[in-house]
């Protein structure tokens, strides 16, 4: 167990304290730090030139505007036309509002471009509920009549607001989910067969031969390359949370949790539950497909070509899930969710569309787990035979040379 | 002690050791040698179980197992480490993996860098160093934490003499130490140097076993070293002589097919008066080599 740790940790950080590993583990911060940090700068740079200006005879009506437009939205320093027209000449302001009260009220825009929509309800909105009061003042009608004459119509919308959302939230699950799993596995395919077919047919695998069995030197190494998957899945884990919390602080991105907020939750909750141990599972039944074939390739120069088995067989795991997004229940769905190398795929999908019971988790979870235990005994027990023969002929001859290496 | 009994092994058709039995024991050096394809690589392997095999290896009555590993050095044919790694992590690796702690090797590995000479800091990149230099560092590997069974692939190929120097020192030293050695080469010089014992092989075969002295000896003393003004064709009439070569001026190697006419031949070219050569001497381990392991020229 000794040597296989030895193994282990030799593996693991020496990927761990390689560039590639750190840039790919903090590429996706990077970019949530750079795209949150652009939308800050384009909103607190987009400030000043959005601003109105309202201008009044009367301090009382530009102030009760500029409570109900917002201070944020009002350039509030400019008090008189002037000042304002000349804001606007500067472009530093995209308008400016006057405002006057007499019998009626009056409000006039002048900016380069048409006032928003918004802004524009909002103007005569005030505007109207000035007018009214004044009106039913210069009327001087009774509370009674005042009542009736306020008296609206009432609309209403219900939404199933909740099913809607479980849908969406679903198919973004889904599609996070299966990209997830599709890039680490590719990611640590390559990594895996890389690394195991560079030792290929070299001398120094006989001295390392020498000195421990294949069999913990395989276990070993495998072991070294799922502790980095471990490490950068706790990476995003935690990393992950902390963004979550750090963006649900930040005024810049309230809007968008006001909005999407329980959608969000719905979608963590889809992700981090049993499908992280399928993601992980499914990981490591492609870490050891990759590193077999990388075991079997003809020459260490060959170490670029070893992953292409296990990456084709995950990309076709891959694409065969996209038909089946929105058809969970479908019989070829139920049937790959057994199925070893593509239960990681299909399983999760069957979980986030809730179309799958405890039981059928556990079995094909099951099936997972001793796929793996299988795999790795039998890669363990011909894997000196595949590493030590250094020849260059066919795929299929080498691989039968492996197996029977006695 | 190494104990090799009835080993055999077969490749498809290719029967690549045949019945091979030899012991080395503690402090003692053997030289496997034979052509290519001879089975030494073969004979290596099976020891270090890469191989399954006919008969049976044992170190000291165990059958080579885990434990037994920790306590070989093993230099393989051909030279190659892992490029990435710097000197000392190499060092380490392949030390922690026959056993030992980083504490225990830590220490040793500047006393081992300077002893074969490494022109590098323990820090640098294996891939940095040149090709002399990796085979050191390779050899610091095998011996680092002081194996009692060593084997040795072909350890002189690719040595300068300085180099060479250096290798059989430590191996002497190693031997010193109460190590079996068992290594491999085409070099007579270097077995002749070295081992006490050999084992010559011929497909498969062990056509030779023993002391060298006493293998030279059992080949009888049938060169004759003179130093004469005689010309090769007067030499290659004396009796017995059936080959001539010229070694340099006035000095020939004459081969005779009996040992005994030795004396007949010094009467002759001496005529009783003082001869500034002869000298009767069995033949050289190359000459037995090109004899019994390849095509005698």
């Amino acid at each position: 167990m000794k040597k296989m740790w030895i193994v282990t940790l030799t593996t693991y950080l020496r990927q761990v304290k390689s560039w590639s590993f750190v840039i790919l583990v903090l590429s996706p911060f990077i970019m949530l730090l750079v795209s949150f940090g652009v939308g800050f700068i384009s909103a607190n740079s987009a400030t000043d030139g959005n601003d109105i200006a309202v201008v009044a005879d009367q301090p009382a009506l530009r102030q009760a505007y500029i409570k109900v437009a917002g201070k944020d939205k009002v350039d509030t320093k400019l008090t008189t036309e002037a000042a304002a027209k000349h804001a606007l000449k500067a472009n530093d302001i995209s308008g400016y509002v006057t405002l006057s009260q007499g019998i009626q009220y009056r409000a006039v825009y002048h900016g380069k471009e048409a006032m928003s929509a918004s802004d524009k309800t909002q103007l005569t909105g005030f505007l109207s509920k000035l007018q009214t009061q004044n009106n039913v003042a210069q009327a001087k009608l009774t509370h009674r009549q005042l009542q009736q004459l306020s008296l609206q119509p009432t609309f209403k919308q219900v939404i199933q607001k909740r099913d809607g959302l479980v849908k969406t939230a679903r198919t973004v699950s889904f599609w996070i989910l299966v990209f997830m799993v599709y890039m680490i596995l590719t990611t640590y395919s390559s990594i895996t067969a890389q690394e195991i077919a560079s030792e290929k047919g070299t001398k120094v695998m006989e001295m390392v031969f020498s000195s421990t069995t294949a069999a913990k030197y395989f276990c070993g190494k495998i072991l070294g390359v799922l502790m980095v998957i471990g490490t950068q899945l706790l990476v995003y884990l935690i990393g992950g949370w902390i963004s979550l919390i750090a963006a649900k602080q930040m005024n810049m991105a309230k809007p968008f949790f006001d909005q999407y907020g329980s959608l969000v939750d719905q979608v963590v909750h889809n992700l981090v539950n049993v499908n992280l141990l399928f993601l992980f599972l499914g990981v490591i039944i492609y870490t050891i497909l990759a590193a077999f074939s990388g075991a079997l390739v003809s020459k260490a120069e060959d170490a670029s070509k070893a992953a292409y088995p296990a990456v084709y067989l995950s990309m076709i795991a891959f694409f065969a899930t996209f038909p089946f997004q929105n058809n969970a229940d479908a019989l070829v769905v139920k049937i790959m969710s057994y199925v070893p190398f593509f239960s990681s795929y299909f399983m999760p999908l069957r979980i986030i569309n809730q179309s799958a019971s405890l039981m059928e988790i556990s079995i094909s979870l099951g099936l997972l787990i001793l796929t793996i235990i299988g795999l790795t005994w039998y890669i363990s027990s011909i894997y000196k035979g595949l590493i030590l023969q250094a020849d260059e002929s066919h795929f299929w001859q080498r691989l039968r040379k492996g197996v029977a290496y006695k | 002690m190494l104990k090799i009994e009835h080993l055999s092994k077969r490749f498809g058709d290719l029967q690549a050791l045949n019945d091979v039995t030899y012991n080395v024991e503690k402090g003692e050096i053997l030289g496997l040698i034979g052509q290519n394809g001879a089975g030494k690589s073969t004979t290596f392997h099976s020891i270090l179980s890469f191989i399954h095999y006919d008969g049976q290896i044992t170190w000291n009555g165990q059958l080579i197992n885990e434990q037994v590993f920790n306590q070989i050095g093993y230099l393989p044919e051909e030279r190659s480490l892992m490029p990435k790694m710097t000197v000392e992590q190499q060092i380490l690796y392949l030390a922690r993996l026959k056993g030992k702690s980083a504490k225990q090797i830590k220490p040793a590995i500047d006393q081992w860098m300077q002893r074969f000479e490494v022109k590098g800091k323990k820090t640098d990149k294996i891939k940095s160093l040149s090709k002399g230099n990796q085979q050191k560092v390779q050899l610091i590997c095998t011996l680092i934490h002081r194996p009692s069974l060593i084997i040795l692939d072909e350890p002189f190929s690719g040595l300068d003499p300085v180099n060479v120097d250096i290798l059989e020192q430590a191996i002497l030293n190693a031997k010193k130490d109460g190590a079996a050695i068992i290594f491999s080469s085409h070099d007579m010089g270097n077995v002749e140097a070295l081992c006490d014992e050999l084992v010559m092989m011929r497909k498969g075969e062990m056509v030779l076993h023993g002391e060298i002295r006493s293998i030279r000896e059992q080949f009888g003393k049938n060169e004759i070293f003179v130093t004469t003004d005689w010309s090769t064709v007067q030499l290659s009439q004396l009796p017995h002589v059936v080959e001539v070569t010229a070694l340099s001026h006035q000095r020939y190697r004459l081969r005779v097919d009996d040992p005994v006419a030795g004396r007949e031949i010094f009467q002759r070219l001496s005529n009783g008066e003082y001869m500034e050569e002869f000298s009767q001497q069995p033949p050289t381990l190359d000459e037995i080599f090109r004899l019994k392991a390849g095509d005698p020229r």
